[in-house]
């Protein structure tokens, strides 16, 4: 196991977020969150890499291990927790700087500068997101030019650059349209051979088509989770199928 | 996401037709079986019909998961609704192997019966319409499968010959009566299988052109 909480809970303010979340997301498979709007999905992604520190009022308890270490530990190293642990967003964040830039940042914030050793790790960034072909004569242009789905590449390259551990996805194609929905699950399957992936997803067939493991969260609560097959196919729990089969969600 | 989703495809395909294999090969040693009276041969395909039985599940079970999970439509949705179905046609048709060569036992010690060679005919052919069906299916070629749909009337009147001739023998000499039996439930087993082969080409023009030749459906539209 990659990641394992116990007994998590979270509460913003007085609300309680998290109920009492058990988990345990494999190594190199993707695993995907899904549950209606506001069920908490978001939240637990966002306590995986300690996103949900620069929201006022958070309160977390119970343990979050990441790769044997409890990253809300006091002692924790929080950029480098980061730097293992990277996060793509519902709308590509790429930087207003070059295409080179935006991927060359990272390795800079952990000071390598050597230009030959930059060129390297853009190159293979980009070639890892299958988009180094479609760009090597737009390095220097903006990031801010590309498509969308390009755009959301990009970002995706960006993390690489550091290399992570586990990529954590948030609605990463809720801005893209289906033929580049489907070009970046392509990318996430080729991406779990060396990566871990957690992604939530309001696009259940999306979950449905390539998540290895599902999680159905509702009202804050894990109800469910297990290999997609069994989710899909047989599910345990009478919420999930009811969401699953869209009898309410 | 297309292209892994092709590739799933492609694999219930490879694994169907390695079943498609097992069960041509069932079939091939039940009649030898049958043939040399040879109950090892028998033996061999009880074995493989619970491999068959285990890879009939398995891929029932894969077309299943690829249904909920990718929610398919179109020639895809036909594909793996297709092979569902081949799929329980070819284990049926295992089942048939091990009908056959159950009729081993009942034949040892038992006088042999002449001039029974319409049966070998008629196995030969309902090897070659197996063998067909599962080309048509591999190459999802039309014609073929339309090919085996009609050489099914052949066989049944094959069957209607071996049927005649064993009744006379058995009319002619009731101590023939063990022997013929057990040859009359192969005959019968073989015209099952050519059914089933049947329904397999079937469902081939299904898979590629959407329509259906069952039952004379499309005649039946016309009129």
């Amino acid at each position: 196991m990659i990641i394992e909480t116990a007994n998590l809970n979270l509460y913003y303010g007085t609300f309680h977020a998290l109920i009492n979340v058990n988990l345990s997301i494999k190594e190199n498979i993707i695993t995907g969150m899904i549950g209606p709007s506001g069920c908490g999905k978001s939240t637990l992604l966002r306590i995986f890499n300690r996103m949900n520190d620069l929201i006022p009022n958070v309160k977390i308890t119970g343990s979050v291990i990441v790769d044997k270490e409890d990253i809300y530990a006091p002692v924790s190293d929080l950029i480098m927790l980061r730097k293992r642990v990277g996060m793509v967003f519902q709308r590509p964040n790429a930087f207003p700087l070059s295409v080179y830039d935006n991927v060359a940042y990272g390795p800079r914030v952990w000071g390598i500068n050597d230009r030959k050793t930059l060129d390297r790790i853009v190159e293979r960034s980009l070639n890892s997101v299958d988009l180094f072909d479609s760009v090597k004569d737009k390095l220097k242009h903006s990031a801010l030019s590309l498509s969308a789905e390009k755009q959301q590449r990009l970002c995706i390259a960006r993390l690489l650059a550091v290399e992570p551990e586990v990529l954590l996805m948030d609605e990463p194609c809720s801005a893209l349209d289906p033929i580049a929905t489907g070009k970046i699950e392509e990318l996430m399957l080729e991406l779990k051979k060396k990566y871990t992936i957690v992604i939530v997803t309001h696009n259940m067939q999306q979950a449905a088509r390539i998540a290895d493991e599902v999680g159905f969260m509702l009202l804050g609560e894990l109800i469910e989770f297990d290999n997609s097959r069994k989710i899909f196919t047989n599910p345990g729990d009478k919420r999930t199928f009811e969401y699953i089969s869209g009898r309410f969600g | 996401m297309d292209r892994h989703f092709d590739e799933e495809l492609q694999g219930v395909k490879k694994t169907l037709l390695e079943v498609a294999a097992m069960v041509e090969d069932s079939i091939v040693r039940s009649l030898d079986a049958v043939k040399k009276q040879n109950t090892k041969a028998a033996e061999k395909v009880f074995e493989m019909d619970h491999e068959i039985d285990r890879r009939e599940m398995a891929i029932e079970d894969q077309c299943i998961e690829l249904i909920a999970r990718h929610q398919p439509v179109g020639a895809d949705l036909r594909f793996l609704i297709g092979v569902i179905k081949i799929n329980n046609d070819l284990e049926r048709m295992g089942d048939h192997a091990v009908n056959i060569a159950t009729q081993v036992e009942y034949l040892i010690d038992k006088p042999r019966i002449k001039n029974v060679t319409n049966i070998w005919s008629m196995a030969r052919e309902v090897k070659e319409m197996l063998k067909m069906s599962v080309e048509s299916f591999m190459s999802n070629d039309v014609d073929q499968a339309q090919q085996v749909c009609e050489r099914d009337n052949i066989v049944d009147e094959m069957r209607d010959e071996v049927i005649r001739i064993l009744l006379t023998h058995m009319l002619e000499g009731p101590e023939k009566i063990g022997t013929a039996i057990p040859l009359l439930l192969v005959a019968k087993n073989l015209e099952r299988i050519a059914d089933l082969s049947t329904n397999i080409c079937e469902d081939v023009i299904y898979i590629a052109q959407a329509r259906v030749i069952k039952h004379h459906a499309e005649k039946k539209k016309e009129q």
